[in-house]
């Protein structure tokens, strides 16, 4: 498994209910494949694009942070292509380093607590939340120390 | 050990010597830099959209490196310009 990171532009032609529907398509298509989604961030919305793509001015950003094998990207990007609302992806491994914004990797719950509750958050959401509960702490301990302190007073307002 | 060419010429009278740059992300201490973070990286293109040369930026190699790999997904994604006209 490997941290990935995607970023893909729909068309933002398409009206709210196509568009949410494609997301969770694409989603669907991690889960289904063995990924599992850490955070789909739809935040960006609408952005003027940098340049017209098919004489189009704008897109609509969707951030997808995922957790995969190998295979999969390959797999998505097949999809994505074949999508025609989709005008551009883009999936790139991460690398756990210290980012110019803010880290991508959030930061869970004290050390000791994940334990207790685990059972809990299962509970509440089956899917997601046992996997991050139980791999987030061992990676948080090695890197969310150094990573959080110089990035939280850098960090440029978007 | 030898990329300080400008430093060391010897400046005829007056001429102010041109000051030493140092890498920003080395400053910032940063290890990755996003492609995602375009204000940053807009700082390091020209007019045009073009990126500058480490001559002009004063980044160090590793930070070039991976400055220009940023910006060129920037771009693929339509976040950067490739060209401005």
């Amino acid at each position: 498994m490997n941290r990935y990171e995607m970023i893909y532009i729909i068309d933002a032609d398409l009206e709210e209910a196509a568009r949410k529907e494609l997301i969770e398509k694409v989603s669907a298509l991690i889960t289904n494949n063995g990924g599992e989604i850490e955070k789909v961030d739809e935040t960006w919305g609408k952005r003027k694009l940098a340049y017209a793509i098919d004489y189009k001015t704008e897109g609509w950003y969707v951030l997808v942070n995922f957790k995969a094998p190998v295979e999969l990207p390959r797999e998505l990007e097949r999809n994505l292509q074949i999508n025609e609302n989709v005008l551009r992806y883009l999936v790139i491994k991460l690398v756990e380093k210290k980012a110019s914004v803010k880290p991508r990797p959030e930061r869970p719950a004290p050390v000791a607590a994940p334990v207790e509750e685990a059972p809990a958050a299962e509970e509440a959401a089956p899917a997601e939340a046992a996997p991050v509960a139980k791999e987030a702490p061992a990676e948080a301990a090695e890197e969310a120390a150094p990573a959080e302190a110089p990035a939280a007073e850098e960090t440029p307002a978007e | 050990m030898s990329e300080d060419r400008g430093e060391r010429r010897p400046r005829p009278r007056g001429g102010r010597r041109p000051r030493r740059k140092v890498c920003s992300f080395c400053v910032d201490k940063i290890e990755y830099i996003d492609y995602k973070d375009i204000n940053r990286l807009r700082r390091f293109t020209n007019e045009r959209g073009k990126i500058l040369p480490r001559r002009m930026s004063g980044n160090c190699a590793k930070h070039q490196r991976q400055l220009s790999e940023a910006i060129k997904r920037a771009r693929a994604i339509a976040l950067m310009p490739y060209t401005v006209e």
